[in-house]
């Protein structure tokens, strides 16, 4: 106890060092508490601004240039993921089916669905502090938008002229490659997104060890300026070419917040208590005649092989149920019929129709060769899987690598594949857009003489699951399985949200530091209702 | 057109005649006026987009209900030629769309087939009529498929996804009286009742035009008036904060670094200065019979996550008693009480519609 001194105001030295001593302890206890209260007292939470986001992807390159992008393929895909940081669209469409503003506050068409209008957000600034005109959004879109399209500056915004009626236009603008950004003098890209691109290293050589390479990274900077504000995080960091076991190890140990998960490797995550994120089924593997090859042309050969395969074994077995099999082109998500159509596999029908086809046609007489068009070990088990099938139906298959001669190659004696195994991107949100894309790349794969454009340009959905019915019975193309991405998440990621088709929202992402790793065993979908929000 | 139904009313340019203008950014407001009232609200959308002068000139013909909808798969499924019945009816519906959805819709198409004359049967050799729902990034789509003559007749309608709203969820628990009061497609920061004995109704904070404004609601929850704060020049945030406290005709907002005060009757007048925000502390109800007051807390951490509203009993020496809970269908983002120490109002964002909400909390004595 402090003595108090005699003449009443004064203290000895005592008496003030204890009463300090106090003061002191107060000050701790209530600093103390402080950071002992659990944070649900307060009312509602905020989210946390800072840190930086690490990224590992399994893809050895990047473009962010999405006039250099090949429509469906694989690597469009993952370069849209984080061409998104960077790039803004006119709009966007959120996980409830409404068209939202983007650079485009407005927009507008004519009642034939051939002219439409976008007026612009005004004061949006590129990364380098310079502002968005209508001239750079026409200059950026015009080499993306497809054939029949023109897109010119107007005094607040731009407008597009289509020479057909395209009433699914906002669909497309709000998906796929339709960024916007600006060409600089010396080649580059510029945004308006909620990143700037920081540092770009390809792979290179190891200094320490020139036996081993040093991987590709890239870092994105937080943009200050972001119309739509400042994304939560400091920077975004990629490392790209991480093989898949050492991502999923780096997530485990903290050393990567996102990590791509490979459909093989989804259940020893799984089993790991790692927290799985997964898109709608995006990508589509599928087999294409290549008609240019005798003997292909023979409908029953083609019925045959149809027949023989089997799609649930594929996605259930070989796939571990990381996979849908696949009963059209366009995936259930997207059309909204994909299930009138059906998988059926009808082994008997198949051996019936490969007796009645003559002995010389590939596939009875010599082996059909089958070219695998994407690279990966999966590919390469699905292909053996088709041959394992068609066996069954008396149909030899044989392998042959990705490097075999292309149709049409007239460079080897050998004949060149008469079937095609190939990987197939969705990347927009028009079902119409998707199966004309797909035609035109199938007319590519196959040959065909017939026409590519398919999916007329119409309202009726009646007419398109008639072009995609026609598609099917025609057995050109045979889809088998549709594969979801998946990613793997750190605890420490907060408001992990994603678009429709599954676009990663990495704006919208928190970092919550010291959280200890809490095992999360159900799987994230991006159809859940509790996903891609971002209030 | 799928999209029409976020037509605004707004209209551009007047380079062509009967111009559509499309944007998200005045999405239809919908006032809540009772909860009964609300749970068809797929109904009433219709009901809505009918009757509402700014919207009904442009909707597109194909812009319809799902009751609609059915109705109309089901007459163009009898007008098929050549198909008789018995049919055997195969429902087909997304896993994850069928929670928003429920089932009433295939008893609804059931009934229109018999309607329609069709007959119905569940024996194995009646004929299939696969009839399924599924959700599109954009669309609704209702299709019904049957085979005719070796050929498969399938038919299609489609509506656009934002015609449709998930039913509320369903009443709180007993001592919590919530109350669904307003939602908007609008992003809200916070609501104030009005303070005024005269007047009922209500007051949001919200952004419309990409900036912050302050909106009036009568009772019947339709806009009186709506004030811009465009003034407070607040930089764009992609975590909006936000408060608003109303008492009868005075308003004071307070913004990140700014604080703005208004009179509604006098609403050009905002006055706006920069100051540190001394942002809204813990919410505390006290309901007639318990004076030492309950606090309303949010347990949410992230913003994908359905929230928790957890009622605390008030002060130091009464922790640990037995609290109550309200699950809300989104992350909760502002809470205010309200003239009657008893209540409060909650705003959230249902993830199920991607709409904000703001709901009504009476803590209720007893049973």
């Amino acid at each position: 106890m402090p003595k108090r001194a005699a003449n009443p105001g004064v203290l000895t030295p005592e008496a003030a060092r204890a009463f300090l001593w106090n003061i002191l302890e107060l000050v701790l206890c209530v600093a103390l508490l402080a950071l002992l209260a659990p944070a649900h007292l307060l009312a509602v939470k905020h989210p946390r601004y800072g840190g930086t986001l690490r990224i590992e992807l399994h893809v050895p390159s990047i473009s962010l240039d999405p006039r250099e992008w090949k429509t469906g393929s694989i690597a469009a895909a993952e370069n849209e993921q984080l061409a998104a940081l960077v790039y803004d669209r006119l709009l966007t469409l959120d996980n409830y089916g409404r068209f939202q503003p983007a650079l485009a506050t407005e927009w507008s068409y004519d009642p034939t669905s051939k002219n439409w209008q976008f007026k612009l957000r005004p004061g949006v600034k590129f990364s380098d502090g310079s502002f968005l005109a209508p001239k750079d959004v026409a200059g950026a879109l015009q080499p993306l938008l497809p054939d029949g399209l023109q897109i010119s500056p107007t005094e607040n915004g731009v407008q597009i002229h289509t020479t057909r009626p395209t009433s699914h236009l906002l669909e497309q603008l709000a998906s796929g490659r339709f960024f916007v950004f600006r060409v600089q003098t010396d080649g580059t890209l510029i945004g308006t997104g909620p990143f700037l691109l920081a540092e770009n290293s390809p792979a290179a050589p190891s200094e320490a060890n020139p036996s081993a390479s040093k991987l590709a990274h890239l870092k994105f900077r937080a943009n200050e300026e972001a119309w739509a504000g400042r994304p939560f995080v400091d920077a975004v960091e990629v490392t790209l070419g991480q093989p898949a076991l050492r991502q999923i190890l780096n997530l485990q140990v903290g050393r990567a917040e996102i990590v791509d998960i490979p459909p093989d490797l989804v259940r020893k995550a799984r089993q790991e208590n790692l927290r799985i994120w997964s898109s709608p089924p995006d990508t589509l593997l599928a087999l294409c005649f290549n008609e240019t090859q005798p003997g292909t042309s023979d409908p029953r050969l083609r019925e045959a092989l149809d027949l023989s395969l089997d799609r649930d074994t594929m996605a259930s077995v070989l796939l571990q149920r990381q996979a849908l099999p696949a009963p059209a082109l366009l995936p259930q998500w997207l059309s909204g019929y994909a299930f009138l159509f059906g998988t059926p596999m009808n082994l008997d029908r198949a051996k019936e129709l490969r007796a009645s086809l003559p002995a010389n046609l590939a596939g009875v007489g010599e082996p059909l060769r089958l070219r695998v068009d994407a690279v990966g070990d999966l590919m390469k088990l699905l292909g053996e899987r088709v041959a394992v099938n068609a066996r069954q139906a008396n149909i030899a298959i044989q392998l042959v690598p990705h490097s075999a001669p292309a149709a049409g190659s007239s460079t080897t004696t050998s004949p060149g594949p008469g079937l095609h195994l190939f990987a197939w991107h969705y990347d927009s949100f028009s079902p119409r857009a998707e199966l004309q894309a797909l035609a035109r790349h199938l007319h590519t794969v196959s040959g065909s003489e017939a026409e590519a454009e398919a999916a007329s340009d119409t309202d009726d959905p009646e007419k398109l699951y008639a072009e995609e019915r026609r598609f099917l019975d025609e057995r050109l193309v045979l889809p088998l399985v549709l594969l979801p991405e998946y990613v793997g998440i750190a605890p420490s990621v907060r408001n992990w949200t994603a678009g429709p088709s599954g676009e990663w929202h990495f704006a919208d992402v928190w970092l919550e530091s010291g959280e200890p790793a809490a095992p999360n065993t159900q799987p994230e979908t991006g159809r859940s209702a509790s996903t891609g929000v971002h209030p | 057109m799928n999209h029409a139904q976020s037509v605004s009313g707004i209209h551009l340019g007047h380079a062509w005649p009967l111009i559509v203008v499309l944007s998200s950014l005045l999405n239809a407001v919908q006032p809540i006026l009772d909860r009964p009232l609300f749970r068809n609200l797929p109904l009433l959308t219709s009901l809505f987009l009918v009757f509402s002068p700014l919207q009904a000139h442009s909707l597109p013909p194909e812009n319809t209900s799902l009751e609609d909808a059915v109705r109309q798969l089901a007459g163009r499924v009898a007008a098929i030629p050549n198909l008789h019945g018995p049919l055997r009816l195969q429902f087909f519906q997304d896993a994850n769309f069928a929670a928003d959805t429920g089932k009433e819709w295939q008893e609804s198409f059931r009934q229109e087939l018999e309607l329609h004359r069709l007959t119905l049967s569940d024996e194995p050799g009646a004929i299939p009529l696969r009839v399924g729902l599924a959700e599109t990034p954009t669309q609704l789509v209702l299709s019904a498929s049957a085979r005719v003559a070796d050929k498969d007749e399938v038919r299609l309608i489609t509506l656009p996804r934002i015609t449709f709203r998930a039913p509320n969820l369903p009443v709180a628990p007993i001592r919590i009286e919530r109350q669904l009061v307003y939602q908007s497609s609008e992003r809200i920061l916070d609501a104030s009742s009005l303070w005024n004995d005269a007047e009922a109704g209500m007051a949001l904070l919200a952004y419309r035009n990409d900036e912050p404004s302050a909106v009036r609601l009568d009772d019947s929850g339709e806009v009186k008036q709506t004030i811009s704060l465009a003034a407070a020049g607040v930089p764009p945030s992609r975590d909006p904060r936000g408060e608003l406290t109303v008492r009868a005709n005075d308003a004071v907002v307070l913004l990140p670094g700014k604080s703005c005060e208004f009179n509604w009757t006098a609403a050009t007048d905002v006055k706006c200065h920069s100051t540190k925000p001394d942002w809204r502390g813990t919410t505390v109800l006290t309901p007639s019979c318990d004076a030492g007051g309950w606090k309303l807390l949010a347990d949410g951490s992230d913003w994908t996550s359905p929230d928790s509203l957890r009622v605390e009993p008030d002060g130091s020496l009464r922790e640990g008693s037995a609290a109550l809970r309200s699950d809300f269908p989104g992350p909760i983002l502002g809470i205010n009480g309200e003239q009657n120490p008893a209540s409060a109002l909650v705003v959230t964002r249902n993830l199920r519609t991607g709409n904000y909400e703001v709901y009504k909390i009476t803590l209720a004595c007893g049973d």
